[in-house]
Formats: structure tokens, sequence, C-alpha cells
């Protein structure tokens, strides 16, 4: 079952493709196109990617040498494209909340960095392979994008929880989705570039499990209604409360009487910032 | 090799994160209605006293140095403890005010947002505030530690009350007491 070629593995390599087109056809009936340009940018140019990968695959014509040529330019164009769409996240993150946006943007910022340094000392310490330039360094190479990337997501998960941040459910799922396949492959990928696994099948059966599951999630997120929550917050009961809670100030009663006590309150809050 | 082990090592670590965060957001959505009582409102002015500087210098010359450096140890401790729920309240007022953007009264959406802004940015004072009180815990003739909280929870407070009267004019949020 776990073979190279058998139905599991056309299956995996070409179901989360397909579907992701078919989630991008869905997506650009609506406003999503133009609120996550780079992530409909994204999911578009991975399943080409991934498509032309399998059909080059099976092809008898093409040599492994210009399918790993093929493979490196997939590699490096979704790669920037991984950083456009965690900026995108980001700003979507962020865009809302100007008294914490821009210490959210430089945390992240300092973690890219860290990050950088981080994922050169691991392609310095990479283990030599004995396969062709070509295949060598692309494994070195996805070490290197998945470290950057999903630490880079982890981190905007990091910046988003130690402020309480809100997200929006599609940046949410999207981040989730992304951050996910990316730890995956990474701790894939530094298996294979520190020399641990090399021309192992079950790798590739990981991988693209865990892309198809990070496909689904992306179409729970996006497809799927947000369950509304209660809009009313309920009359709360003040009995209870720290003796410093004046029974003056109690919530219960006319709605005049809450509007004096606003009122109140404005006055002396007012008397306070201005002493 | 050890590497590579390190690298998988913080990729199972940062999958749980995520599971985690996920996990929490989901509970979240379902407590949603116990927010608004979870609240614990601040005295306000008592806050204000315990951060004033005339009072601290009041205290430095009146008291002989160690018995003052008790002391303020003491008044620190408190303007932690205020912090410390002036945050929380932040937390739960985020979250109110999360459940409250998607409302179909522009108003109340637009209220909600200026809610989260100011609540984040006393979230984000309150815990910087709080570090900075723990090292005049060891140092306390240094003052001041935590004065953007006040002038932050007097803004948030403004907020949470105009969200709460447009979502339930009989149940108006406060976050503030008077003694």
């Amino acid at each position: 079952m776990l073979q190279a070629h058998s139905l599991l593995w056309h299956y995996l390599w070409l179901a989360p493709h397909l579907f992701t087109l078919v989630l991008v056809v869905l997506v650009l009936r609506t406003d999503f196109r133009r609120h996550y340009p780079f992530f409909c940018l994204y999911l578009t140019l991975a399943s080409l990617e991934g498509l032309c990968l399998y059909a080059l695959d099976i092809s008898p014509k093409i040599s492994p040498i210009n399918w790993w040529r093929a493979f490196w330019g997939g590699i490096v164009l979704e790669g920037m494209l991984k950083f456009v769409l965690i900026g995108e996240l980001l700003h979507h993150l962020l865009r809302s909340w100007p008294s914490i946006a821009k210490l959210g943007r430089n945390l992240v910022s300092g973690a890219g960095i860290l990050l950088v340094f981080v994922a050169a000392i691991a392609a310095a310490f990479a283990a030599p392979d004995n396969a062709p330039w070509l295949v060598g360094s692309s494994h070195v190479l996805l070490q290197t994008i998945y470290l950057a990337a999903a630490g880079l997501i982890v981190s905007v998960f990091a910046v988003a929880a130690f402020f309480h941040i809100p997200w929006e459910r599609p940046a949410f799922g999207i981040a989730l989705g992304a951050g996910l396949v990316w730890c995956e492959h990474l701790a894939l990928w530094a298996l294979i570039a520190g020399g641990v696994v090399r021309n192992r099948t079950w790798v590739d059966f990981a991988n693209m499990g865990t892309y198809h599951i990070s496909v689904l999630i992306w179409y729970y997120y996006l497809l799927v209604p947000e369950k509304k929550r209660p809009s009313k917050t309920p009359p709360k009961d003040r009995s209870d409360d720290p003796p410093s809670d004046p029974p003056s100030a109690s919530s219960s009663g006319a709605p005049q009487d809450h509007e004096e006590t606003l009122n109140d309150w404005n006055r002396e809050l007012e008397r306070l910032i201005h002493q | 090799m050890t590497l590579a082990y390190l690298l998988v090592f913080a990729a199972v670590l940062a999958v749980s994160y995520l599971i985690y965060i996920t996990r929490q957001r989901t509970l979240q959505v379902r407590s949603d209605a116990s927010l608004a009582t979870r609240i614990q409102p601040i005295d306000i002015e008592a806050f204000r006293n315990l951060i004033d500087p005339a009072e601290r210098e009041y205290l430095r010359l009146r008291l002989p140095g160690p018995e003052f450096r008790a002391v303020q140890r003491k008044r620190l401790r408190a303007m932690a403890a205020y912090v410390k729920t002036a945050g929380r309240n932040a937390e739960l007022l985020i979250d109110i005010g999360e459940g409250a953007l998607s409302a179909s009264d522009p108003h109340a959406a637009e209220a909600a947002r200026q809610l989260i802004d100011n609540a984040l940015f006393l979230r984000r004072n309150a815990r910087f505030a709080l570090y900075r009180i723990r090292i005049a815990l060891a140092w306390p003739d240094s003052g001041r530690a935590a004065v953007a909280i006040l002038h932050g929870y007097e803004r948030l407070n403004g907020s949470a009350m105009l969200l709460g009267r447009l979502q339930n004019p009989s149940a108006p949020v406060r976050i503030s007491a008077t003694s």
C-alpha cells in the first residue's frame, strides 16, 4: 500500500491539488479574492505545480534530472509566495488594531531575523549527500524554507496569543492549515537534509497526507460559516461583587437609571483624567 | 544529525502549540455567554492613589529607608494585583468585543472595534507594567511603573460602557468601581 505509484500514492498526490483548485474556484466567486489575493495565488500556483510535477513524474519522456530541475524551480517560486502569504496573514491580523500593529509587526520581524540565522546554521550543518547537487541542494533548500516559514507562522500565532489579538476566521484557518503542513514538512525535510532518512517512500506519503489534511482545514474555515456568538450579554447580578463595588452603581433597574449611572461615571472619569 | 532531531522536536512542539491554540479558540466560542459576568470592576481611584508619585514621595520623606522600602514593596504588590486584574478584564473585553464585531448594527460593530483596540492597548501596557513592577520590587525607589495602565484603563472603561449600552441598555458592561 505505502509504495510509490500505488493507488493511494496517486490519490494523495492528485486529490489535494484538485481539491485546492476547486476551492480556488469556489472562493473566487466571493469577496474572498479581494481580501486574500496572495493566498489565492499561492493555492493556484501550488496546485498547478503539484499537478505538473505529477505529470512529469509519470511521463516516460522526462528524465529524473529534468524532474528535479522543475521541482527546484517550484520550490523557489512557492517559497517566495509562502513569505508573502505570511505577510498577508499578519496584515489581516493587525490591520484593525492600530494600538498593537507596530509592536506586533516588529516582534514577528524580529523572529524572522532570528529564524534566518537559525536556518543558515542548520543549512551549514546539513549532512553531505552523494546524490547529484540538484537533489541534495533541494533538500537543504526545503529545510531552510520550511524552518523560516513554520517559525514565522508560529511566531504570528504566539504574538496573537500573547496579546490576545482576535483572529478573523479565514485568516485563522489559512494560518492553521499552513502552519500544520509547514511544521510537518520541516520535520521530514530536516531528517532528510540531516541524513537520518534517505529515499524512503513513507516520507512522500506523510508529506502528501498532511497537505491533504491542510486542504480539508482550509475547506472548513473558508466555506463553513462561523457559529454566531450571542450578541447580548446577560444582566449581571452584582450581589457577589468585591467590596469596592458601590451598591449605587448596580446594573439592575430602569434604563434611565443606568444612563444616569453612566453619566456619573463619565463625569468622574473626566475629573480623574484632567486632575 | 543532532540538529535534525532538534528541528523535529521543535516542529512537534509547534504542531502541539497550534492544536492547543485551536482547542482554546473552540472553547472560547462555547463559553462566550458568561464573559460579562466574569469582569471584575476595579476601584480606579484607589489605583490612582496607589500610583500617585506625590504619595510615594510623602512616604519616602516621612519613613526611614528600610521601612519605606517595605511599605513600597507592599504598595507595588497591590499595584501588581490591580494591573493583573486590569489585564484579565481587557482579555474578557476583547472576547466580548470579538463577539459583537459581526453585529448587524454598524454603531455596535464600530464600538466593538474601538473597544477591542483599546483593550489590546491596555493588555499590552499591562504586560509591560507588570514587568516594570517586578523590577521595581527589587528596587522600590523607582516609581511610575503603572501610570500608562491608568490612562489606558480609563479609555477602555468608556469603550466598554459604550458597547454595553449599544448591545444591551439594561446591562451595561462596567470595568471600574469607586470606593
